[in-house]
């Protein structure tokens, strides 16, 4: 054992007690002490057992030292317990205090509303690709060139990213299905939070060609809700969820768009606006909405989808608070107004067979019977104020 | 999409959208618009391919064409941002490459550090390490407001930082032989570790190089030796014998 780790090995316990021979020998060495005595001459019985005597008498002897040794380092051990907790109050007023400490994900667990030029700095938003790499049609986005980068002009940065953050709170006050796309090496955690935040879908595998403009045969029996505006799952509909179409989202966002050309295209196809992150060598005709940004590095993305997050959630609040007061955004889709139309007829039908029942069944001196008494209240209410203005039967 | 009929596919999404939603092709249908479309009818996305005339960096105004038959060239480029430091940052590391490895700090104080520094006091200001940067903005400020040149400036600065850097390793130094005078222990240093690892890896080889020469010394003595034949023929003698 090396003499400098003992004090660590045996703690300050060992240290405080004032040492003592015996004791410190049996701790520093690693051999066992063996004493060497002259062997005796063979048959001479009288001088061995004279040594086996010496020896028990001996032993007894270290036995015993080393018992009390024992007892005095027990005993020893709430004092210096006591030392060791007084030291500690002493000293643990000493030293500076860190009131911020900087913490990587931060910017991911708690984003802000908006972004300052001086974030987007600190961010790295600026930083472009090679000059060689650049796509002439960013020109607009472009500050200057330093060290063979373009340099990304945070003026327009700020003004396209608040551009997109009312186009995302938007949709989601409009109750748009929101999804966001970042298939990068280690874009998981932003785009999950963001979509925690703005209550949207994320993808952040890859993204299956087709999910949009062939949605019937790759999303075929996916998993759907029908909620009403207060976002309160509704029972009723499970013919219709059996039989409706995949959905298609309403506005897809895209941290990185070089990647998913084949995703933008099939949403400029079936009229979805996009929101995409463009580097100066991206094209900015393969989104709806451009923030031109570096797209390369986590933090620059994790600001920008931080901003966006939070103006989903912004919409997402507004939208509740509305529907609190009864002021609803948004319409009925095609499809599910269809099938309650098609449940009320029925039921309008099937009430009209119970009324000419009763009636055949009825004597001719009594009175007649209205539509309306064998109806329930839902269905006067249809009856008066036209099909779906139930919102249970939504 | 940047080429060909449908380069304006997701530009025009809005557009396409109202379009096909006012159709009259089925009259009487029930047609409700997706939800953003009433989203976004206040919000245009803004405009794609323009290229201004980019903002000029260059410390001098270009210059113009010799002849005014050549037309400009690279007008829509974007420039090159310089500083006026910037060749006398180049020129200090160049002398003083070593400078480069120090430690460099990249706390700021609140981003407009700059209000805190006064280069007419010296090299040695708040907030601030002392480091070619420090030779720099002094050297910068002696050019434009004592007027010297731009060599005067750099030796009076340089020198200026000679002299601090020597107080600096002194001051050093003399605090770690205090501290060893008080049996402060430093541990070994980066190169001790570094060359003890080293030693280890050669050891390491060493005996595995030894080894491999045991083994290959073998290998070619039982090669030699013929002894897998030695039975057989011994076989084949005992019966005659």
């Amino acid at each position: 054992m090396i003499v400098r780790n003992f004090g660590l090995r045996h703690g300050r316990q060992v240290l405080s007690v004032p040492p003592s021979a015996p004791s410190c020998l049996r701790l520093l060495s690693t051999e066992t002490i063996t004493r060497t005595t002259t062997a005796p001459a063979a048959g001479n019985e009288e001088a061995m057992e004279q040594l086996a005597a010496l020896s028990a008498t001996h032993a007894a002897r270290e036995a015993r030292i080393a018992r009390s040794q024992q007892r005095l380092e027990i005993a020893a051990i709430p004092k210096n317990y006591k030392k060791f907790v007084k030291y500690q109050k002493e000293t643990e007023n000493l030293g500076s205090e860190i009131e911020r400490r900087y913490l990587p994900d931060e910017i991911i667990r708690n984003p802000p509303h908006d972004a300052s030029l001086e974030d987007l700095l600190a961010a790295q938003c600026h930083m472009g690709h090679h000059v060689s790499r650049w796509n002439p049609a960013n020109a607009r986005y472009i500050y200057g060139q330093r060290s063979d980068i373009h340099i990304i002009s945070l003026e327009q940065t700020a003004a396209h990213l608040r551009r997109a953050a009312r186009v995302v709170e938007e949709v989601a006050y409009h109750g748009g299905l929101i999804l966001f796309v970042g298939n990068r090496k280690g874009q998981m955690p932003i785009v999950t939070r963001m979509a925690e935040l703005a209550g949207a879908c994320h993808l952040f595998q890859k993204w299956t060609p087709g999910c949009i403009t062939n949605k019937d045969v790759l999303l075929q029996g996916g998993q759907l809700k029908i909620v009403n505006e207060k976002d309160e799952e509704l029972t009723g509909f499970e013919e219709h969820l059996r039989d409706c179409r995949p959905v298609t989202p309403d506005l897809v966002v895209c941290l990185n768009p070089l990647e998913n050309y084949a995703m933008l295209r099939e949403c400029a196809v079936a009229t979805v606006p996009t929101v995409g992150v463009i580097d100066t060598d991206a094209d900015p005709s393969w989104v709806t909405y451009q923030i031109p940004a570096n797209d390369d590095s986590l933090r620059s993305v994790a600001l920008i989808a931080g901003v966006l997050g939070r103006a989903g959630e912004r919409g997402q609040q507004r939208r509740l608070e509305d529907a609190k007061q009864g002021v609803v955004n948004w319409e009925t889709p095609r499809d599910v107004r269809g099938h309650i139309d098609r449940v009320n007829l029925k039921l309008k039908l099937e009430a009209a067979e119970r009324w000419e029942k009763k009636q055949a069944e009825l004597g001719p001196g009594e009175k007649e019977l209205k539509p309306a008494d064998l109806m329930t209240e839902d269905e006067v209410l249809a009856e008066m104020f036209g099909p779906g203005a139930v919102p249970s039967r939504r | 999409m940047a080429r060909g009929p449908n380069r304006l596919l997701a530009s025009r999404v809005h557009r396409t959208a109202t379009e096909t939603l006012a159709s009259t092709v089925y009259p009487n249908t029930y047609n409700p618009s997706p939800p953003w479309v009433t989203a976004l009818a206040n919000i245009p996305p803004s405009e794609i391919w323009t290229r201004p005339y980019p903002a000029q960096h260059a410390l001098t105004p270009n210059r113009l064409p010799k002849s005014r038959k050549t037309p400009p060239k690279n007008l829509y480029r974007p420039t090159k941002i310089v500083f006026p430091e910037d060749k006398l940052r180049r020129a200090f590391y160049a002398d003083h490459p070593w400078e480069l490895a120090r430690p460099k700090l990249l706390m700021e104080i609140d981003g407009m550090d700059a209000r805190y520094r006064d280069w007419s006091k010296g090299l040695r200001q708040p907030g601030m390490k002392l480091s070619g940067e420090s030779v720099v903005q002094r050297q910068l400020y002696l050019m434009q407001t004592a007027q010297m040149s731009r060599s005067q400036a750099y030796d009076v600065a340089r020198k200026e930082f000679y002299k601090l850097r020597r107080f600096e390793e002194t001051e050093a130094r003399i605090a770690r032989e205090e501290a060893r005078a008080y049996g402060a222990y430093f541990g070994k240093t980066v190169n001790q570790v570094g060359m003890e690892l080293e030693d280890k890896e050669y050891n390491a080889w060493l005996k595995w190089a030894g080894e491999e020469i045991e083994g290959q010394e073998m290998e070619r003595q039982a090669a030699y030796a013929n002894d897998v034949d030695l039975p057989v023929a011994e076989e084949g003698v005992a019966p005659d014998a």
